[in-house]
């Protein structure tokens, strides 16, 4: 069909105009009496089963991770409401980023998530569950999830104030992550010293020096003279055996 | 014209295809609800339900284009420019004729359901996704003759679909945003959002899967739906004849 030159309005009938004027007064009068839609916080849903976002992911698991990924990331900002992640179901949380690994077990960006993101808030109860999700996925993949398990146990230490728990992961990291950097894999001596075991931590510093696993000279004189500091503290801590 | 517009629909083995994605939706539906741990029903039903309605959409709205778009190249269209027949009752005939294929599509697509969801939600929804199919079929009547090229027509029933879709989302960031709410930039978008949703239904409250899966819509929000309807298809077919008036042959 060929376009040619329009008519003029006044060739369209009347009653067609006045159909058209009319139908458009109605629309915009109907939709402007209509009230303002509201915003409502939707509650996080469970993910569905592993094998069913499997199917979901046709045959593009990484690509569909990243997507979920995002979703998950903006959910605390859904259209014109902003929900505080501390009112998030971090069951929830960790049951989505669980699922994402699954998919895409070489991301870190779901363990960054946790550690950096929803660890983060100031509820000691929400990040101890995150530090436990990072824990249970460090164990699946030591020497390509260490980084968070070493984020997670500073934030035990000095956010959490348990020592303990810090220790379990700074011990966890030496015993697993092999590949790790020897700075997160002496953080067990650091923590061990920082909880008054001073002579535990000069055992380990001390084997750790003999091992041969560290090599610079400068990190080998550094430890040498906090060795040295250990066993100082250690001997005046001791009461007289005169 | 109506009744051309039906044959034309049979002979070109459309039922056909409406038949043959409703059966590979229920296969699929079938596929979802045996991997589903639990809530198998739930999942099934919603899955059919959502990807029904799009297909239905997507097989009624192309449908219309294409149709137009062949009586455009096979001259049929001048032929009936050249009997004595006023234009405005070539748009509605074409129009009565689409408007019943929307309603067999739904009635076809919402059979199925019958044995996943209560027969009077099955009924909101087939009823809802008549309505909204007999907006889609209007819209691109009305854009094949406007735009008389197919791929612009198809791209502006797409966008159109999709921004109705999401109109309200897009509506909720623009009243309460999260930052900038003072910026011009923002006041400028949230006046243009605001004057969109004038002019255009808003799908997403529209066949919703949870009236199945849930609890049933409140008839009176099937009232609205179909007030709506009926509103916006006599705006297009009047935007439709008020442009195949002003167009020279």
């Amino acid at each position: 069909m060929k376009r040619g030159e329009e008519r003029s309005i006044g060739q369209v009938p009347k009653p067609v105009r006045v159909l058209l004027a009319a139908a458009l007064v109605l629309q915009i009068g109907w939709q402007a009496l209509q009230p303002k839609p509201i915003a409502r916080a939707e509650a996080l849903s469970a993910p569905p089963t592993a094998a069913t976002l499997g199917t979901l992911a046709f045959g593009e698991p990484i690509a569909f991770a990243a997507l979920l990924t995002l979703h998950l990331q903006a959910f605390d900002n859904q259209p014109g409401i902003s929900i505080p992640f501390a009112q998030l179901d971090y069951g929830r949380v960790g049951e989505w980023l669980d699922a994402i690994l699954r998919l895409d077990p070489v991301s870190q960006y779901p363990l960054l998530m946790a550690a950096q993101l929803y660890g983060q808030i100031p509820d000691p109860t929400k990040q101890r569950q995150m530090c436990e999700l990072v824990r249970r996925q460090f164990e699946q993949d030591p020497n390509r999830r260490w980084r968070w398990l070493a984020h997670c146990a500073i934030m035990a230490k000095h956010r959490l104030r348990d020592t303990r728990l810090a220790l379990a992961y700074a011990e966890a990291i030496a015993r697993s992550a092999t590949q790790a950097p020897t700075w997160a894999r002496q953080m067990r001596i650091f923590v061990l010293e920082n909880m008054g075991e001073a002579e535990a931590a000069a055992i380990l510093l001390g084997g750790l020096l003999v091992s041969g696993e560290v090599t610079d000279p400068q990190e080998i004189h550094f430890l040498t003279e906090r060795l040295k500091q250990l066993k100082g503290a250690d001997k005046s801590s001791r009461p007289s055996e005169k | 014209m109506a009744r051309y517009t039906l044959l034309e629909a049979l002979r070109t083995r459309f039922p056909v295809l409406v038949l043959v994605a409703v059966a590979v939706l229920l296969l699929a539906s079938f596929f979802v609800e045996s991997i589903a741990v639990t809530e198998g029903a739930r999942f099934q039903a919603a899955f059919y339900a959502a990807s029904m309605r799009l297909a239905g959409v997507f097989v009624a709205g192309l449908y219309v284009l294409v149709s137009i778009a062949r009586e455009f190249n096979d001259k049929g269209f001048d032929i009936l420019l050249a009997l004595d027949l006023p234009r405005a009752h070539y748009v509605l005939g074409k129009l009565a004729g689409f408007l019943a294929l929307a309603v067999l599509i739904a009635a076809v697509a919402s059979l199925p359901l019958v044995w996943f969801a209560p027969l009077g939600a099955v009924v909101q929804w087939a009823v809802s996704l008549a309505l909204e199919l007999a907006i889609v079929v209007t819209l691109a009547l009305f854009c094949m003759l406007t735009f008389s090229q197919l791929v612009p027509a198809a791209s502006f029933v797409l966008a159109f679909y999709l921004l109705a879709r999401s109109i309200t989302a897009i509506r909720l960031m623009g009243t309460h945003p999260l930052a900038g709410a003072d910026s011009l930039s923002h006041q400028v978008i949230s006046g243009t959002v605001e004057a969109l949703a004038l002019v255009m239904p808003a799908f997403d409250t529209w066949t919703q899967t949870a009236w199945l899966v849930d609890q049933p819509a409140a008839w009176a929000s099937l009232l609205h739906i179909g007030w709506q309807s009926i509103v916006y298809v006599l705006l297009l077919t009047a935007a439709a004849m008020f442009d195949l008036y002003r167009k020279n042959f």
